[in-house]
């Protein structure tokens, strides 16, 4: 399939390195006109910064992209637009204060390809918008309302209507199906056949086996910034495209032994409905580390940050060392014993003109202050012992957000602790983390279950559910799927749980 | 299944220790004092008539007021926020505590403007924290009403105290410094306290630099947010209450465009105004860096209409330094 057609793209021994962690090594890969080219991967393997680097959103730190017809090798977002290049975002790109019918032509407003500030817009284009809405199935959708209007699905509809009226030679679709339902997906399939037949070359990064299937010719399969292999969909199956996604991987730690059951229970979570999340029933008992495994967009996040007081609940029941709590706001959380560790460490997890010394002592502040006033000199000797036991790279003096992101998760870590919770919620606590800091988080988080807090963590990595976890519930769109431990399952079978096993 | 992966490798950059040198570290973030000793050397050698008692004296009783109203100022960028009815409260503040029940107690005046102050703070506070309205345009509002009330109430007729000793406080001297100054001085020490020592400057900061990483770490965001508005409010309406004293009567012109003054002065004095960044000290010096440039324009004998040209370009020419030193601590970050 792939002999006759002409090179549409090149990747050229690309890498890309991040300060402390390094996305991608060395990449080489061929695109062709025509084809359908999926880049698979498990979480954190690389896919996201690789379709980065190929819409040129960012540059890769060395080798090169090049785009056939386009003269130079491409750095910039205006160099991938004037080569060409589509990227639809896993978050659809839609201005809410826009119409429907300005958000299809957004594309008229970018600065690349010779657009002026000073031209004019076309006023009416209603033919064509609707054609364009039509063919992704947006039908019955008015053109004049505002964009915010839309759900989730249809606004990712939406960002693909712009392919109608965008002149492309490749289409990169990253995760662009994560947020749509079945039906919507049907649109998308057809709209990749177009572009298929038009001899576009399309890439689709995704770590859904059965799209993955249905749509494209070739994979890609990336692991630890690596490309392992490139199949072609005809000569594979699923299980083995999966195999190669997940290899052997990193085993820093011994799986714990199942708790005794008599440990008393601490957290317990009836019927509980929040976000996408709905009838959710957890036990969490004192030394118990519970994980929580899913996928993007499963309500792993929104039950944590129900459970914590950082978002509200719609139904169920919390009850935390035999008392029903109702928290709020995270303060509630905090005063009901509940510590919540976010997942978005720059937005939420610090304060960036902090010193880790001021940070350490955010949420308990209390603690070292008399009267409203602060005492220096008690919060100073504790921070230095926290920096001590946590081995925080820097000094208490040391602005947290100079330090790298394993660093500053202990940090975040330290300022928890000092609240001296019973539960501690943590929401991907090794994200973005690199293997040394990621052990010593372990040990931590094994360190307070064995004084007897209750540990919930939430994972989209199923090495790191089993290793660290006594159980582990394997959530899918929102519901628990199953529970699972070391002693009885495999990163397999989480996977493909969360996967709702549609590849088994 | 118990293979190590070989190719994440473990960075670890060392991390340069900020108290090495903390007295280097210290010096290079003033210059705004550097600012201030260059035009103090500037004023020096181009008029006798700059140092001298009585116009040191007189630079005194004309920055004091004007600094607490920049403190109060610096208190809300702090947070993210900006307060521009600062000018028109004090002229509120003024005559109120001059013309309400009669202008015949010190103590009932100073009550009066206080009260007021922290009222308008309240407002401000509560629209601003609870209501999540943008500080400017609550503000903007407020800087109406307020002035409209000023003029209301005095028909545009300067008010009149009753009581003889109005005068005493913003005359008085210790030591021939005038009590004024002393005023202002100790409060913003107060204010130093307040922001680096209490728990709840703390919180001031944590605010102002990521409102997110506040809540979520159990910080009483809107509660701190309306307490520093209302703090304000009641510094701004005590300056009233100090301008009224030092003129004799409440003039409703009175703290006109100070809004201007005060929030310049924040920012000459390396406050960020996207919040959680700045010192009281700097606050300090960029009030005596625009009270010394205003001083040495009028004994030159500079048009009034120059001067505000000279004023605005000293703002232009102090921003663009702030973000030349924000430049360069983003780019050490990143390395």
């Amino acid at each position: 399939m792939t002999d006759e057609q002409p090179v549409a793209f090149h990747v050229d021994a690309v890498s890309k390195t991040y300060p402390g962690v390094r996305a991608l090594h060395d990449v080489t890969l061929e695109g062709y006109a025509g084809e359908v080219l999926a880049i698979c991967g498990a979480n954190g393997a690389g896919k996201s910064t690789l379709s980065k680097i190929l819409a040129g959103q960012e540059p890769p730190t060395e080798g090169e992209v090049r785009i056939t017809g386009f003269d130079r090798p491409l750095r910039t977002p205006a160099d991938a637009e004037n080569a060409g290049v589509l990227l639809m975002h896993q978050e659809p790109m839609i201005v809410d204060d826009f119409t429907v019918g300005e958000n299809v032509w957004l594309r008229d407003l970018s600065a690349a390809g010779g657009t002026r500030a000073w031209g004019l817009v076309p006023r009416s284009r209603r033919e064509d918008t609707e054609r364009a809405l039509h063919t992704v199935g947006l039908r019955g959708v008015r053109v004049d309302r505002p964009a915010s209007d839309l759900g989730p699905g249809l606004r990712q509809m939406l960002a693909l209507s712009r392919t109608q009226v965008t002149d492309h030679k490749v289409l990169l679709l990253d995760e662009t199906t994560a947020s749509t339902t079945e039906d919507h997906f049907h649109d998308v399939l057809q709209l990749v056949e177009r572009e298929r037949a038009a001899g576009v070359a399309v890439i689709f990064v995704s770590h859904r086996m059965d799209e993955v299937f249905a749509m494209s010719d070739r994979i890609a399969v990336l692991r630890n910034g690596t490309l392992i292999d490139v199949v072609k969909t005809s000569e594979t199956t699923p299980d083995q495209v999966m195999t190669l996604m997940i290899g052997t991987a990193v085993r820093g730690l011994e799986p714990p032994a199942p708790l005794a059951t008599e440990a008393e229970p601490l957290l317990e979570v009836r019927g509980l409905a929040s976000g996408s999340a709905s009838n959710i029933d957890i036990d969490v008992r004192r030394g118990e580390i519970v994980g929580l495994y899913g996928l993007v967009g499963s309500g792993r996040s929104s039950i944590a940050r129900s459970v914590s007081g950082n978002q509200s609940r719609d139904a169920g029941t919390v009850t935390l060392d035999g008392k029903v709590i109702e928290p709020t706001s995270p303060r509630d959380g905090i005063r009901a014993g509940i510590a919540y560790l976010t997942e978005d460490r720059r937005r939420e997890g610090f304060v960036g003109d902090f010193t880790n010394g001021e940070n350490m002592t955010l949420a308990a502040q209390g603690k070292y202050a008399r009267g409203g006033v602060v005492r220096r000199d008690m919060e100073r000797r504790r921070v230095v012992e926290m920096i001590r036991r946590f081995q925080v790279k820097g000094s208490q003096d040391t602005l947290t957000r100079t330090l790298s992101g394993g660093n500053q998760q202990k940090v975040i870590i330290a300022k928890w602790l000092e609240t001296a919770p019973e539960l501690v919620i943590l929401d991907e606590p090794t994200k973005g983390i690199d293997v040394g800091a990621r052990l010593n988080i372990y040990e931590i988080v094994r360190e307070l279950a064995a004084q007897g807090k209750g540990v919930l963590v939430v994972t989209s990595e199923a090495e790191e559910a089993l290793t660290l976890c006594n159980r582990v519930l394997a959530l899918k769109e929102g519901r628990i799927v199953g529970e699972f431990t070391s002693a009885d399952a495999s990163t397999d079978d989480l996977i493909r749980a969360s996967l709702g096993g549609a590849a088994a | 299944m118990s293979q190590q992966t070989a190719n994440v490798p473990t960075v670890s950059t060392p991390i340069p220790d900020r108290s090495d040198n903390r007295a280097l570290t210290w010096a290079k973030q003033q210059y705004p004092l550097y600012i201030l000793v260059v035009l103090l050397i500037i004023a020096g050698f181009s008029t006798d008539a700059f140092f001298t008692t009585r116009n040191l004296t007189n630079l005194i009783l004309q920055v004091s007021v004007i600094g607490i109203v920049t403190l109060a100022e610096f208190l809300i960028v702090l947070t993210g926020g900006i307060d521009i009815s600062v000018g028109s409260v004090v002229g509120l503040a003024g005559v109120l505590s001059a013309g309400l029940f009669g202008g015949e107690n010190v103590l009932v005046a100073i009550l009066v403007a206080v009260v007021v102050g922290g009222i308008i703070g309240l407002v401000n506070g509560y629209l601003v924290a609870f209501r999540g309205l943008e500080a400017f345009i609550v503000t903007l509002g407020m800087l109406s009403l307020a002035r409209g009330l000023v003029y209301a109430y005095t028909e545009g007729v300067p008010v009149t105290p009753g009581a003889d000793d109005f005068r005493a406080i913003a005359t008085a001297t210790v030591a021939g410094i005038p009590v004024i100054g002393i005023i202002w001085i100790a409060i913003a020490i107060g204010m130093w306290f307040l922001v680096k020592r209490t728990v709840f400057g703390r919180r001031v900061y944590a605010v102002g630099s990521n409102k997110d990483a506040a809540r979520a770490s159990g910080v009483p965001v809107r509660a701190t947010l309306l307490g520093v508005y209302i703090l304000a409010g009641v510094l701004v309406g005590f300056a009233g209450f100090l301008l009224a004293s030092r003129v004799g009567v409440g003039t409703p012109t009175a703290g006109n465009l100070y809004e201007l003054n005060a929030i310049a002065g924040v920012v000459i004095g390396g406050t960020s105004l996207r919040g959680g960044r700045g010192r009281v000290f700097g606050a300090v010096v960029g009030t005596l860096i625009f009270g010394v440039i205003s001083n040495l324009l009028v004994l030159l004998n500079v048009s009034t209409y120059l001067q505000d040209a000279f004023s605005g370009a000293l703002v232009l020419v102090a921003i663009t330094l702030t973000t030349l030193q924000l430049r360069k601590r983003r780019q050490a970050t990143l390395r």
